[in-house]
C-alpha cells in the first residue's frame, strides 16, 4: 500500500484532487467537516426531492465528479473537522461523531477549505437574523425552500443576484436587493466575458427572474445601520442621492466579496507537503477550483516522484476564469462603509462585542500599540472564530486612526493550530486513535 | 418521504426536525434565531452557515458544536451555551 494522501474539503476542489490522486493509484482519504460532500457551491438537499433550481451546467459538473468520486478507492470522512497541523508535523482531525480526536501523518496533504464571505462591518450587524448571503443560501439549498419572513439582501457582488434570483424562483422575492456599486453590467465587461458565457448566461437567468418578480438590485444604495424592533430588524437606507430610508424587515443578508479560508493553515517545516486548491488558494469559483484540484493533485505526484503528465487544460481553465472573475469584480464595489463615520458603538468582534469605541480607546493611548497588544489587550481577533471577521477590519482601523502602515492581518491573527476551537474532552477523555497504517 | 416525524430537545422545549437537515436549519424553521447569550449583546445566531464564524456554537449532548455543521437527529439534548448546566 502506498502512503496516505489527506485532503481536506469535501468542494469541487477537495473532490477533484481526491479523484486524480486516487486514478493515479495513492491511497486518498477525503475529509469533510459537514455531513454531506458538495460544499458550499454544490451543497446538497437535505431532502432530494426538494432542491432549488441551479444553473444545469453547474449541476452536471457536480453529479459527473461526485459520480466518479463513488467509483473510486476514496475513503471518504464526512463530519472530520481538519483541526489543523501540530508543531510535530501532524496532523490533527476531530471525527465529530465520536468526539475523538485522530492523528494522521499523510506523505502529502491538499487543502482544500474553500473561501469565507467578507462582510463589512456596519451597526447591528452582529444581530441574530443578520446573516451572510452565502449563509442563507447554503441553508435554502439544504432544505429547498426560501426563507421565511421579510429578507434585505445587501452588500456587493454577484452573489447577492444569485440569492435573490434563487428566492425570486421559489416564489418569494427578498423585499429589497441592495448593491453598494453604482455600476451596471458595460458593453466592456460583457467583452472580457465572451470566453466564458456560462457567467452571462447565468446572469441575464438571475436579472430576468429578479425584473419578474420586481425585485431588480438597487444601485448605489447601501445598509447604514441595523437595529432590532419588536422582534424585527430596522434598516436604515442609503439610496444613491444620499438619503436615508428606513425599511423594517425579519432577515437581513449582508456580503462584501470572498476571502480565501487560509486562517492557521500555515505548514510547520517538518509536516507533511501541504498544497492550496481552489478558493483557499485564490478565490476564482467552482469551475475554476475543479481544474486547481487536478493541478493539487499533479504537485503530490510530482512531489511522491510519481510521474504526472501536464495539465494544459486545466491551466487554459484557470487562466480563463481568472479573467472572467477580474472582469465580474470589476464591477463591484467591496470597500464597505468609510471606518471613520462608524459610530463607537459598532460591534467589530463579532465573537466577544468588542466595539470600535474600544478599538479607538486603546489607539488613542500615547504609546504605540502593537497587533499583538490589540489581540491580547484589547481581544480584538481573539475569540472564537479567531479573526476571520474581524482582522481585515482591526488592521484598517489601526492604519485609518495612525495614519501610517497598517499592520498585517496575518499579524493579528497569528498561525497556529488549533484552525477552529476543538473540545478539550476531544484530547483528554480518550488517547488519540491512530489508525493503522 | 419522512418529516417532522422527530423532535430533538432545545432548552427542553421539543423541537422539529426533518431527515438530514442541521440543527440550525430545524431551530431556524421552530422561529428560534437567539441560539445563546452570548458575550456582551453579541448573541449566539446563524451567521455564516460554513462553520467558520463560531456564532452558532451550542451544546450537542454536552459538547460545543456548530449548529450549522451538526445533523439534527430524534433525541439530541441541545442547549444554549451559559444558559444552564451543559
Amino acid at each position: 500500500m502506498s502512503a496516505e494522501v489527506l485532503v481536506i474539503g469535501g468542494g469541487p476542489a477537495g473532490a477533484s484532487a481526491a479523484l486524480h490522486l486516487a486514478r493515479a493509484g495513492l491511497h486518498v482519504t477525503l475529509c469533510e467537516q459537514g455531513p454531506r460532500l458538495g460544499g458550499a457551491l454544490h451543497r446538497q438537499p437535505d431532502d432530494p426531492a426538494q432542491r432549488i433550481r441551479v444553473p444545469r451546467a453547474q449541476s452536471q459538473r457536480w453529479r459527473a465528479l461526485s459520480t466518479a468520486l463513488e467509483a473510486s478507492s476514496v475513503q471518504i470522512l464526512c463530519r472530520h473537522m481538519f483541526a489543523g497541523i501540530e508543531g510535530g508535523g501532524t496532523v490533527l482531525l476531530e471525527d465529530r461523531a465520536s468526539g475523538r480526536l485522530v492523528t494522521r501523518r499523510p506523505a502529502a496533504l491538499v487543502l482544500a477549505l474553500g473561501a469565507v464571505e467578507r462582510v463589512t462591518p456596519l451597526p447591528g450587524w452582529q444581530l441574530p437574523g443578520v446573516t451572510t448571503v452565502g449563509g442563507l443560501q447554503v441553508m435554502m439549498k439544504s432544505t429547498g425552500q426560501a426563507p421565511d419572513g421579510d429578507v434585505l439582501v445587501a452588500g456587493s457582488g454577484p452573489l447577492l443576484l444569485a440569492l435573490a434570483a434563487q428566492m425570486a424562483a421559489l416564489g418569494k422575492a427578498p423585499v429589497a436587493v441592495l448593491e453598494r456599486s453604482p455600476k451596471l453590467v458595460s458593453p466592456s465587461v460583457i467583452a472580457s466575458l465572451i470566453t466564458a458565457p456560462a457567467y452571462l448566461r447565468e446572469a441575464s437567468h438571475y436579472l430576468l427572474a429578479l425584473a419578474r418578480a420586481g425585485a431588480l438590485p438597487q444601485h448605489g444604495t447601501w445598509v447604514r445601520a441595523i437595529s432590532p424592533r419588536d422582534g424585527r430588524l430596522a434598516v436604515t437606507i442609503v439610496d444613491r442621492h444620499g438619503r436615508d430610508r428606513e425599511l423594517v424587515v425579519d432577515r437581513v443578508a449582508l456580503h462584501d466579496g470572498l476571502l480565501p479560508n487560509q486562517n492557521g493553515t500555515a505548514a510547520p517545516s517538518n509536516g507533511p507537503f501541504v498544497v492550496r486548491a481552489g478558493d483557499c488558494r485564490e478565490v476564482l469559483g467552482g469551475v475554476a477550483a475543479m481544474a486547481d484540484g487536478r493541478h493539487a493533485a499533479k504537485a503530490v505526484l510530482a512531489h511522491l516522484g510519481r510521474s504526472t503528465e501536464a495539465e494544459p487544460s486545466a491551466t487554459r481553465v484557470l487562466s480563463r476564469e481568472r479573467r472572467a472573475q477580474a472582469a465580474i469584480n470589476a464591477l463591484y464595489d467591496y470597500s464597505g462603509a468609510d471606518p471613520a463615520w462608524l459610530p463607537d458603538e459598532t460591534v467589530i468582534c463579532r465573537c466577544e462585542g468588542r466595539t470600535l469605541g474600544q478599538l479607538r480607546d486603546l489607539l488613542a493611548s500615547s504609546d504605540p500599540v502593537s497587533a499583538r497588544e490589540i489581540k491580547l489587550n484589547g481581544r480584538f481577533g481573539m475569540g472564537a472564530c479567531q479573526g476571520r471577521f474581524c482582522a481585515e477590519w482591526v488592521a484598517a482601523f489601526i492604519a485609518a486612526q495612525r495614519d501610517g502602515e497598517p499592520p498585517a492581518v496575518s499579524e493579528i491573527i497569528g498561525s497556529r493550530w488549533p484552525v477552529k476551537p476543538v473540545p478539550i474532552s476531544a484530547f483528554v477523555t480518550l488517547p488519540p486513535s491512530r489508525p493503522s497504517e | 418521504m419522512t418529516r417532522f416525524h422527530q423532535t430533538f430537545s432545545f432548552d427542553g422545549t421539543p423541537v422539529a426536525c426533518t431527515d438530514n437537515e442541521t440543527i440550525a436549519s430545524a431551530l431556524d424553521r421552530a422561529g428560534i434565531r437567539v441560539l445563546g447569550p452570548g458575550q456582551n449583546d453579541c448573541a449566539g445566531r446563524y451567521f455564516c452557515g460554513i462553520g467558520a464564524c463560531q456564532a452558532c456554537v451550542v451544546s450537542v449532548d454536552g459538547t460545543r458544536m456548530e449548529a450549522c455543521l451538526t445533523p439534527a437527529r430524534a433525541g439530541l439534548f441541545v442547549q444554549r451555551i451559559g444558559s444552564g448546566a451543559s
